[in-house]
């Protein structure tokens, strides 16, 4: 039991040196990097680390006699929750919802502290010991309370009383959008119709012409650190035929089009796309390319913004409907590319 | 004899000489660095050319190369893969071996060591992990290992660099700037420092292309790179773009560096011969200083996922009592803090514009009760007046027209080689009116939110309403309804605006517009107090053949009129704090009794 709690105060301390060296630029502040489109789990993940480590801490220090009260830990741990979610994560975590976050972790802690009687007093026990002020330093830190409790009360009365839009600074509304709406049954590009369920994309093909995914999935870019080329399948071999020669001519047609927005590494960081809000999607993040449907791209490449849903806000999306510049062979090579790219596998729909 | 003898020795130094200098020249080193007393220009020192990379490294990097660059950089590196076209600049051509960012003499190859990821010790590397910001190069970190950087410019340096070796130690030479001693000299940032920069400035003529302020606007306006292409003065007020800056734009170092090496390639030259090391200090100094700070002067913050000041997407527009003033200069503006918009080229419809000049404003607003007005200041860089000739009839369409392409304005083509590329005939456009407008919802009160009508111009179930400025003097109000439907002219509000201000100066265009907070007619957009009012900017710049659809154009903003605060948003919390008193004082009381009780 000693030895899984000592090491695991060890990666405590070791985690929060970490943290904070990361934050006040000790250490670089990426040296812990935040993984694109993993960032919830990887939060989860860190903060799982940072409890045990916590938990071991306490409990070595229990042990050497140095114990930290109750109420302190309690008090420490929400502190320590709200200080991560403000310095650690970015893009930074709007207010409001750092705040939920912020609550349920008080009602957690409070559940923990009054789990049991005993623990229950020993949380209440230096709250009343102010209340009382038996000797002069309590009474001191007594008078102190009575002054700061009203005069954050008043602060924080003055915010919300404050009309709309007076403040110092007033943050945009926050809108939520689908960035998945549902897709049509159908949808008709240059006159043809195409059946989402049923459509296959005509450059995804074997040596024999035939429609082959598995063929394909074998061609694509790694699924490592890069996302590098497989490196027999060049597509800028002079000798690329089928599958390979369409990746190539659909990157062409991406980096002509498309990368202005969606970036050359097809992570949403393109030339144009610091100026745009919603920023231009992230192919390289696990939900988007790789949870949908190869026929879902083409009908969201071809209508672009303009034929989003509602939900989708097609009034904010500066996505062409690429109908309006490609044809439907190039559109199909563009998504081919994607996938390749990306190594993502196009979801299929059984 | 003796006499021949001390010319046969003289003709043979000479000689040697002329050798020396030869083969320095072709190695492409300036020949003042053979001068001086150590022979290296002031804050060099001599370097080591780096062991070329081992063969496994630059197969590897042969798959890097072919999976990440060759879009742009082209199958032979020479800067004309698919993508090139229509960028400006151009991808590099690596052929050459002319490379910008380096901490190597005017002329020498950068920097690289396959060996040594080492910042300041490997130039390329620093390329590839930061980019090179304000152009299409982006940065690379997070994405390719230092590994893999490592192993694509193993293959580009041994591969693509065609014309020169990086080890050939009978052409090349390594000159490499000494930051050890040069820190030791570093002149603090002072306004002694940059007021003595300043005069350095215009000694050394940096304003012949950077123009008087700094924003790239001199009258070296038509400059070309090596290979004949267009390329501009870089925007001195725009620091975040300078080449090798990235997420440390304000440090005074990369202008030191860029300033004593110069930018291969470019027009930029070396000042290493020509200036001491203080007087570089002092002129990096300065032209840190012209980078755009807040009020305090303080640097922006800039976002470290777009490497550009951050955007709060709200404009607040603040009350006068009086009139609002004409003149941005006078207290009221300056006082108004100023938010910054960003600018990206319009490419959902044709003509699209790959390549806006304009890519960012600066909005502040002002509203008054009395005067029943709200103001706008505008205010932008733009290297270049554009005035379309003989207003009214040099440009061929009405100003209603949008869909302009009918008449010429075109995007370019995927696919034009290097001659018919935008970096090939930027500057050769007809030359059209610089223009900005920007646009509200003219129902914005019945918008169920979060709709809006689209960001471009409108849609036919929420017509917006569009005041467009143009460089010519006019200043007119439209009511827009989609991207493709021609503007409806609204002449009653039109002389209900007014231009108080249009001039450009230094490079940066400054625009006030007014116009009434509420109008006679349903089609005029009504200014509420305290209300998120969505609004989108465009901007046209008449050097780039911006007209119609080609411009720039920002996301969605709030423009919000803040109101002034009531006398009850201090009366009620102070009632709130004195009755907490109250509550606490009881508290204690009871819990006193209670104890009193129990004892």
């Amino acid at each position: 039991m000693k030895a899984i709690m000592s090491a695991a105060a060890v990666v405590g301390v070791i985690a929060s040196l970490l943290l904070l060296g990361m934050i006040f630029g000790v250490v670089k502040a990426d040296t812990v990097h935040l993984v694109e489109g993993y960032m919830p789990m990887q939060m989860i993940f860190e903060l799982a680390i940072f409890v045990a480590g916590f938990t071991g801490l306490s409990y070595m220090l229990n042990s050497m006699g140095m114990a930290i009260p109750r109420f302190w830990q309690g008090i420490g741990f929400v502190a320590f929750i709200l200080f991560y979610l403000k310095s650690r994560v970015y893009p930074p975590i709007p207010f409001s919802v750092r705040a939920m976050y912020g609550t349920v972790t008080m009602v957690a802690v409070f559940m923990w502290m009054s789990s049991n009687e005993e623990d229950w007093k020993k949380f209440r026990q230096p709250i009343l010991n102010v209340m009382d002020a038996a000797t002069p330093k309590l009474k001191l830190i007594r008078t102190l309370f009575l002054i700061a409790i009203p005069v954050a009360l008043w602060g924080f009365s003055y915010q919300s009383f404050v009309p709309q839009g007076a403040g110092a600074d007033v943050d945009e509304p926050i809108e939520l959008r689908t960035v998945h709406p549902a897709p049509p049954a159908s949808t008709k590009v240059h006159g043809k119709t195409f059946v989402l369920q049923t459509s296959q994309n005509p450059y995804r093909v074997n040596p024999e012409g035939k429609y082959d995914q598995e063929y394909s999935n074998k061609l694509i870019v790694e699924q490592a650190m890069g996302r590098l080329m497989q490196a027999n399948a060049n597509p800028w071999d002079e000798k690329a035929e089928g599958y390979l020669k369409n990746v190539r001519e659909g990157g062409e047609i991406f980096f002509q089009n498309c990368h202005f927005c969606h970036g050359d590494n097809l992570n949403g960081r393109g030339l144009h796309a610091f100026a745009f809000n919603p920023i231009p999607a992230n192919f390289t993040d696990p939900g988007t390319i790789a949870q949908l449907q190869e026929t879902f791209i083409f009908w969201r490449v071809s209508k672009g913004g303009l034929g989003l849903p509602r939900e989708g806000f097609p009034w904010a999306s500066v996505m062409p409907p690429w109908e309006q510049h490609l044809t439907t062979d190039e559109i199909w090579k563009v998504v081919l590319f994607e996938y390749w790219h990306t190594g993502y596998y196009p979801r299929t729909w059984d | 004899m003796k006499q021949a003898g001390l010319t046969s020795k003289a003709v043979l130094i000479l000689a040697a000489a002329f050798a020396v200098t030869m083969v320095s020249g072709s190695a492409g080193v300036s020949i003042f660095a053979q001068e001086g007393g150590s022979g290296l220009p002031a804050g060099f020192k001599k370097g080591e050319l780096a062991p070329l990379p081992s063969a496994e490294m630059i197969e590897a990097g042969k798959r890097v190369y072919f999976t990440k660059c060759v879009w742009c950089h082209g199958v032979d590196g020479a800067g004309d893969g698919p993508a090139a076209d229509r960028l400006w600049p151009r991808p590099r051509n690596f052929n050459q071996g002319t490379f910008k960012i380096r901490h190597t003499a005017s002329g020498e190859l950068p920097l690289f060591d396959a060996k040594k990821p080492v910042n300041g010790q490997n130039d390329l590397f620093e390329t590839v992990t930061h980019g090179l910001p304000g152009s299409a190069m982006p940065s690379w970190e997070g994405i390719l290992t230092d590994e893999q950087r490592q192993q694509v410019l193993s293959f580009v340096t041994s591969q693509l660099v065609k014309d020169r070796k990086f080890d050939d130690k009978a052409t090349e030479t390594q000159t490499v700037l000494n930051w050890d001693e040069l820190m030791k000299t570093q002149v603090k940032y002072s306004p002694e420092s940059i007021e003595k920069g300043k005069q350095l400035f215009l000694d050394k003529k940096c304003i012949e292309c950077h123009g008087a302020e700094g924003r790239g606007d001199g009258n070296a306006f038509n400059l070309k790179d090596d290979w004949g292409f267009s390329i501009q003065p870089a925007d001195q007020r725009k620091c975040w773009n300078f080449r090798g800056s990235r997420q440390d734009p304000y440090n005074v170092k990369n202008i030191f560096r860029t300033f004593s090496t110069g930018v291969n390639g470019t027009p930029m030259p070396s000042f290493a011969d020509n200036t001491t090391v203080e007087e570089r200090w002092h002129i990096a100094n300065f032209v840190q200083s012209l980078c755009e700070r807040d009020a305090k002067g303080n640097p922006l913050e800039i976002d470290p996922l777009t490497d550009k000041p951050k955007v709060k997407f709200v404009i607040l527009s603040g009350t006068v009592e009086g009139e609002i003033p004409d003149d941005p200069e006078n207290e009221l503006w300056q006082k108004r803090e100023r938010r910054i918009v960003l600018l990206a080229g319009q490419i959902t419809h044709k003509p699209r514009n790959f390549v806006n000049r304009i890519d960012d404003v600066w909005v502040k607003s002002l509203y008054s009760q009395k005067e029943k007005q709200i103001a706008f200041l505008f205010q932008w860089d733009d290297r270049t007046k554009s005035v379309a000739k003989e207003a009214g009839t040099k440009i061929p369409w009405q100003p209603t027209e949008v869909n302009v392409e009918t008449h010429g304005v075109k995007e370019q083509a995927p696919k034009t080689g290097e001659e018919g590329s935008i970096a090939a005939n930027q500057n050769k456009f007809p030359v059209y009116n610089d223009a900005f407008a920007f646009q509200f919802p003219v129902k914005w009160q019945e918008l169920p939110p979060p709709e809006k009508p689209r960001y471009l111009w409108g849609d036919e179930k929420y017509p917006v309403d569009i005041v467009k400025w143009e460089a010519d003097g006019s200043l007119r109000a439209f009511a827009g309804t989609g991207w493709d439907k021609d503007f409806e002219d609204r002449d009653d509000y039109t002389e209900r605006l007014k231009l108080a201000k249009a001039e450009w100066k230094d490079g940066r265009w400054s625009l006030i517009i007014k116009r009434p907070l509420k109008a006679d007619y349903d089609e005029d957009v009504k200014f509420e107090v305290g209300k998120y009012i969505p609004t989108v900017f465009f901007a046209w710049d008449g050097h780039n053949g911006d007209a119609g659809r080609k411009m720039a154009v920002s996301a969605f903003y709030y423009l919000v009129l803040q109101p002034p605060i009531p006398k009850e948003t201090y009366i009620y919390p102070t009632l709130i704090a004195v009755g907490i008193v109250i509550l606490e004082g009881w508290i204690l009381t009871r819990r006193a009794n209670r104890k009193k009780g129990k004892v």
